[in-house]
């Protein structure tokens, strides 16, 4: 479902992601725990475009980028990818403008082209499936963090996508709404969602992830099922890592 | 007071004059502004250029001179305009200048997460302008905008410099008649205001209309 090639990454001098080399599974869920800093969330955005490669290739649900191709190529493929793939943000980033149903239908509207009556009835289907049935003629500034997020990750499934990137899904919630969040993404899981997901979450990546990868200082330090991850880990950068959390 | 009743209907005429150009200027001026806004934020260099220029050059004359420029200097290249046409693309000109600036300001202010989610999902750069950012950017910007509405209601009454008939130049044409000054001058301030009033209160309930959703 994913491939990442050789992928490397800078911001101005700083190098932020070194020579990356992964592969994601059809229906895998993918932890990335590491310090923050580590280059974590860069390499989620680069999943999707949202940050440029400085060079190396990705693969994402059939679609391939590789920073030799032109630029047109390029954001073409990336286009591929955001129309076969769904993105949950740390700030939830829901539209203040738009009702809960608003966002969860937008993309269906604008990039699809469905019928408004069409768009609704998924959209109706993708709130009850998060749990927010009846808040779907409110705007987002009335609803709590945990139902924003929610609201964010329905939208996310709107276009049915092959793959889910979650950016620190939970990072920005009042500890009490974490588990209504994690209990969605773990009912995804189950269902067999593709997922990558950048959280600081420890027990939470205990629980959901086939396979976790730790990051630090841009690169790949160790990966493995999360048992001997968070059990015996191979590096010390890793333990120390597990030490202070 | 009788001689300012009886001529009431030309004084009527000067006003709605005033508020026709005022509301055709704010249109093509919106629209400028929203090209230029744009040009500046996310236009290639020289198109970027051009666009500061104009926003530096307009803001940096008097309209009054614009004006006289737009009916009176364009005459040097054979381009002769009627008075009102002349002060419509005169003011639109001004008006957009500013309204860029301010456009500019309130699309800057939105957060850069909001661009994200809408690329994310799928959105061309243009949908998400469309559909995501712009929406949110003017209800920013009504406010601004507005007080540079009402300014631009009462600098249409420069446009009587080129013999456009509007609300100044009506009560002009009536004391030149008539030699009586203060009674005309008294009654087209009042208009003024009224039509000011108006559309500060129109553009409240616009304001409130847009912000159901903070």
């Amino acid at each position: 479902m994913i491939t990442i090639k050789h992928l490397s990454k800078r911001f101005e001098k700083l190098e932020v992601l070194k020579d990356i080399n992964l592969e994601v599974e059809n229906g895998e869920v993918i932890t990335i725990l590491g310090p923050s800093g580590s280059g974590k969330s860069t390499l989620l955005r680069c999943l999707n475009g949202l940050e440029d490669m400085a060079s190396g290739e990705i693969e994402v649900a059939g679609s391939t980028v590789n920073t030799e191709d032109s630029k047109k190529k390029q954001l073409n493929a990336y286009r591929q990818i955001r129309l076969h793939s769904g993105m949950v943000f740390q700030q939830f980033n829901l539209y203040p403008h738009k009702t809960v149903l608003g966002n969860v239908i937008e993309a269906l509207l604008t990039v699809r082209k469905w019928s408004k009556e069409k768009a609704t009835k998924k959209g109706e289907a993708l709130l009850e499936r998060v749990g927010l049935s009846e808040k779907r003629d409110v705007y987002p500034s009335r609803l709590s963090g945990g139902q924003q997020q929610r609201v964010a990750i329905a939208r996310a499934l709107a276009v049915e996508p092959e793959v889910m990137l979650f950016d620190e899904p939970t990072s920005a919630l009042d500890p009490e709404l974490v588990g209504e969040v994690l209990a969605v993404i773990k009912e995804l899981a189950k269902e067999g969602m593709t997922m990558v997901i950048v959280t600081h979450e420890m027990e939470f990546a205990r629980e959901v992830a086939d396979r976790v990868i730790f990051m630090d200082e841009g690169v790949v330090v160790e990966q493995g099922t999360p048992d001997s991850f968070f059990n015996q880990p191979k590096t010390e950068r890793a333990r120390k890592f597990l030490n202070k959390m | 007071m009788d001689i300012v009743i009886d001529h009431l209907p030309f004084l009527f005429q000067g006003a709605y004059y005033t508020l026709l150009i005022t509301v055709i200027s704010m249109l093509f001026g919106s629209i400028i502004a929203a090209i230029v806004a744009v040009a500046r934020l996310k236009g290639a260099p020289p198109i970027r250029w051009i666009a500061r220029a104009y926003v530096s050059i307009i803001r940096g004359t008097p309209t009054l001179v614009q004006i006289i420029i737009v009916y009176y200097g364009l005459v040097d290249f054979g381009i002769r305009l009627q008075p009102l046409p002349a002060a419509i693309i005169a003011l639109s000109i001004s008006i957009g200048a500013y309204l860029s600036e301010t456009l500019r300001g309130a699309l800057q202010s939105i957060p850069k997460g909001q661009m994200e989610a809408a690329y994310a999902s799928g959105l061309t750069p243009v949908q998400t302008m469309r559909r995501i950012i712009f929406p949110q950017a003017i209800r920013i910007a009504i406010p601004p905008a507005g007080n540079t509405f009402i300014g631009m209601l009462k600098e249409t009454s420069l446009v009587s410099v080129i013999t456009v008939t509007e609300l100044l130049r009506s009560a002009q044409l009536l004391i030149a008649q008539y030699y009586v000054y203060m009674p005309f001058y008294l009654s087209i301030a009042l208009m003024y205001w009224i039509m000011s009033t108006g559309f500060s209160f129109l553009l409240e309930r616009w304001e409130k209309k847009l912000s159901i959703y903070v």
